[in-house]
Parts: structure tokens; sequence; C-alpha cells
């Protein structure tokens, strides 16, 4: 049986619950995620096609320019942001771009643990992660 | 990591959101690289400031921040932008030249100077031992290798958090002991010239890794030829110094990487992408920016010779070295060469003014150039660069 709660560092605080979107990939936020609707463009990810909007954004660590940081500041503005991110290890771009955008951020966490469609409660003040619901395979 | 009573004050939002949500972002990557506490910085130097390299995702942030009262509150210096007011200005579309514009406005709204260089230590030398928050590569490699000063290799907005709280996480090369070299490189090669400092500096940025090198059998050694080197090394590397010179005894057990002249011959070539047959567009000296003693060796190299049909020749320098070299460049631009400040080749429009093959002695430019730009690279010393641009 997998666990079903997993404990993580608290990086952003905040609380939510939604459906994952789970990467086994690096994201680079600059020229990897269209600032226009939320969607991911770099060819050849394991996601690219998919929106990040409303997510629970999984995903080993980020990768590439700091200017990435910037565009999750841009993407929340126009409300197409994840409503979370987890990573197993946090990295610069994505700790400041989750800061400045106010979203909710876990690392140390087992990202392989979550599958994309799972219903997930992030705690993001206590640092874990609940999923609430497997998605049917 | 600890935080003093005003620095919570400030994280708790008592200074305003510009002030709040950068205390944040220096907190967590503090508490992110195991720093203890915020450190007092003398200077930040941010980047991130050209249009055609950011896009349009940071002009909301920029523009929330300086409208939140954001004001550097130590000295606050920035790298180029996409184009000069001059030259390269006035071929660009009013979107472009607006949108620009736009990102100086919100950077000088927040103090900071309109330098405009990627060598800031022209216009001040730091302070040696001085902790600074600095995010040019080039420039940090510079100052911790050549000048002495010390500073992290930012990003884009941890430069600018560190502007405006004045202070940085002291983690990384802020202490003593992580600025210790971790590899001996021998080198058994002469190098000649600014390009084969370029090229070994590219080479070891590829081998090193994280590990500080201390280079033996450096020779030619000028401030000039080291700024090739630092840009080079940064460029393809995570290193963000080195040393040079005599190895000390206390030296202990570190990895030894000897380095031959085949190592540097074949990394000079493969920054060249062009064909044999093909003549460059342009050819760009100035990356990173010219020093005074540049600009005139370039002025008396030129001599008296005229610019061919069919290329540009871009030396690009900061407005503060242009204006102390006034004569040389008054020499230079009568070869119908540019001098052009505030903007370089790499973070310039050259795909929309038609360039297609870049010229250049600099290494950093010559390995970017094939992404950023589009364009084929000719990477050639000084000497060479001037003779495919001049007659005669």
């Amino acid at each position: 049986m997998p666990k079903t709660k997993l404990k993580g560092r608290a990086i952003v605080e905040g609380r939510c619950k939604a459906e994952a979107l789970v990467s086994a990939k690096p994201i680079s936020f600059l020229g990897g995620v269209d600032p226009a609707d939320g969607k991911i463009i770099e060819k050849g990810h394991d996601l690219c096609g998919e929106c990040v909007k409303d997510k629970i954004l999984c995903f080993p660590h980020g990768h590439g320019s700091t200017v990435g940081s910037y565009v999750l500041y841009s993407l929340a503005k126009k409300h197409l942001a994840p409503k979370a991110i987890i990573n197993q290890k946090a990295d610069p771009v994505v700790v400041v771009g989750a800061i400045i955008a106010n979203i909710p951020m876990i690392d140390q966490i087992d990202t392989t643990q979550l599958k994309t469609g799972d219903v997930v409660e992030v705690d993001a003040c206590d640092g874990f992660v609940k999923i609430l619901k497997r998605k049917v395979s | 990591m600890y935080l003093t009573e005003e620095e919570e004050r400030i994280y708790e939002g008592e200074l305003g959101w510009a002030n709040q949500i950068c205390m944040k972002i220096l907190a967590r990557l503090g508490e992110l690289f195991n720093a203890t506490k915020l450190i007092p910085i003398s200077w930040a130097h941010g980047s991130g400031v050209s249009y055609k390299t950011l896009g349009d995702a940071p002009i909301a942030f920029l523009e929330a921040l300086a409208s939140a009262g954001g004001k550097a509150k130590v000295k606050a210096t920035l790298n180029p932008q996409s184009f000069d007011s001059e030259y390269i200005g006035r071929n660009v579309g009013k979107s472009i030249r607006q949108k620009q514009l736009n990102v100086l406005a919100q950077f000088e709204k927040m103090g900071f100077t309109e330098s405009l260089s990627c060598t800031p230590y022209y216009l001040e030398r730091p302070k040696k031992g001085s902790h600074m928050a600095w995010a040019e590569s080039s420039a940090v490699v510079y100052a911790n290798s050549v000048l002495g000063a010390w500073t992290n290799r930012e990003g884009g907005p941890s430069a600018l958090a560190a502007a405006i709280v004045g202070k940085t996480p002291n983690h990384g090369i802020h202490k003593a002991e992580n600025r210790q070299p971790k590899a001996l490189v021998k080198l058994e090669a002469k190098l000649k010239n600014e390009i084969e400092f370029g090229a070994l500096g590219a080479y070891l940025g590829t081998i090193l890794e994280d590990k500080i090198p201390i280079i033996q059998g450096l020779s030619n050694v000028s401030n000039d030829n080291l700024k090739q080197l630092c840009a080079a090394i940064a460029t393809t590397g995570m290193v963000n110094m080195f040393h040079f010179g005599n190895v000390s005894k206390k030296l202990g057990a570190v990895e030894k990487v000897s380095i031959e002249a085949r190592n540097i011959k074949h990394t000079v070539e493969s920054l060249t992408t062009a064909s044999k047959s093909k003549n460059p567009d342009l050819v760009f000296l100035g990356c990173p920016h010219c020093s005074l003693s540049e600009i005139k060796q370039i002025a008396n190299q030129i001599g008296d010779r005229k610019i061919r049909s069919g290329v540009k020749c871009w030396i690009c320098t900061s407005r503060y070295i242009r204006e102390k070299a006034k004569g040389h460049v008054e020499k230079i631009e009568k070869s119908g060469c540019h001098v052009i400040t505030d903007t370089c080749a790499v973070v310039t429009w050259t795909e929309q003014l038609g360039i297609k093959v870049i010229m250049t002695n600099s290494a950093k430019t010559a390995h970017y150039a094939p992404t950023l730009n589009k364009a084929e690279t000719i990477f050639a010393p000084l000497k060479e660069c001037l003779k495919a641009a001049l007659k005669g």
C-alpha cells in the first residue's frame, strides 16, 4: 500500500486541495511554460500541452534562467498559476517564484508517489501532503 | 536562519509589501543554502534588464515592487538593456522601445543607477573583502578572482531583493572557508592572446563542476585577458571564482588537472560554428564591455582604415568608459565602426537586424550567439576581427 500522507518541508505557507499534475522531469518556467495560457510548451516534456492552472504541480525541481521566477508571478496575476507546488528538491528559481506569486510550496516530497489526477491536500504550513483520492486507472 | 528583530519586523510587513517580499526572498533562499544570518552588502548589481532576454513576464512584478515603494538601500547598478538610444534604438519597433524603457523606468524608480553595463567594476572598483550581491556572472567571477571582493552569483530576483534590503544571506563564497581552492589546475600551454584565455575558461567551466581552482602557469596575465577567462568560466560552469599564481604550501589534498595546448586549441575551434567560406555580418568586440585600455588598443589598431561594405563593427562599452575614451572613440568612429553603450550583441536584437554570422573575440559571446542570437560564430582574436571588418 502506498503511503497516503507524505511529510516534507514547508517553503511558502498555505493550504489547499486540488488535482495533482505530476511530472518526472524538471521544469523551466522561462521558455517551458507559456505565460499567456499556463500551458507547458517545452518540446519533449512529459507534461507538454498540459495546463498548470489550479493544479497541484508536482515535479522533481526547477531549472533554467532566474527569469523563470517572474513567469510564476505573471501566471498568478492572470489567475493561471498552479494552486500549489510540490518539489523533491527546491531550487532558487522556483522558490523565489512561489514567494512572489504567493503559491503554497513544499519540498522534500517523493513526487513519484503521486500520480496525475490524484486528489491531493497540501498543507504548506505544517509541511505535509495527503493523497485524498487516487485516480482510478 | 536567524533574523534580527528589525529584520523580523520587515518580514512581518512593517515597512510595506515591497520590503516584506524582498526579505522573504532572502530569508527563504538563505535557509535553502544553510545560511545562518543576513550580512550587509556594499553594492548590488542587477541582471534581467534587457527586454529581449526578459520578455513580458517580469514587467508586472517590477511595476508592483516599484509602486509599492521598493527602494535600493545600497549602491545599485544594472546590466545592459536591449538597445542604445543612439544607434540600435532607432532601428527597433515602437512597442519594443516602449517596453524596454518601461523596464528601465521601474528600476530607476527603485533607485538603481542607469549604469547599463556588465563591467560595473570599471565605474568604481569594489573594495577588497567587501560583501556584495552581484548578478552578472562574468562580473561575479572578476570581482572574486581579480578584485578580491566577495559575492555569490545572484539571479536577477535575488540581486533585486538584496538591493532593497541592503543585505544578503551569508552562504557560499561569503564564507572564507568556501573560497579555498578545491582543484589544482596545471597549465602546460602558454596562452598567446585573449581568445586563448577565453578558451581556457570555457574548458575549465565544463570540467570543474563546482570546485574552485587554483590555476598555475598562466602567462601574459593582464586584467583584460583575465576578464575573458572570468566571463568564459562562468558561461560554461558553476564556479564563481578562481585563484591564480603561486600555490601556497598549505594547499591540502585537492584534485589535480592538467591542461595542455591541444585542450585550448580544440576549445578555440569548437567556438567557431560558421564554415570557413563565410564572412561575418557583424564583428563584435566588447563582451564583457570594453575597458579603457581595450578601447585605446582598438583605436590604435584601426589606424586610418575604413570599414568594409556589407559588414557592421560594434565595440560595446559603458557610457562611463566611452566618455573617458572620447578621443579614441572619435578615431574609431571615423572608420565607420560604432562604439555602442548600454547594450551588447548578445542581449540586443541582432536577428531583427538581419545578422546571421557574428565574429567575436569573446568566448562568452561565441558560446551564447548560436542560441540567443540564432547566429553562426567566428571566434578569433582582436587583430583578425578588425582585419575582417576593415579594408586594407
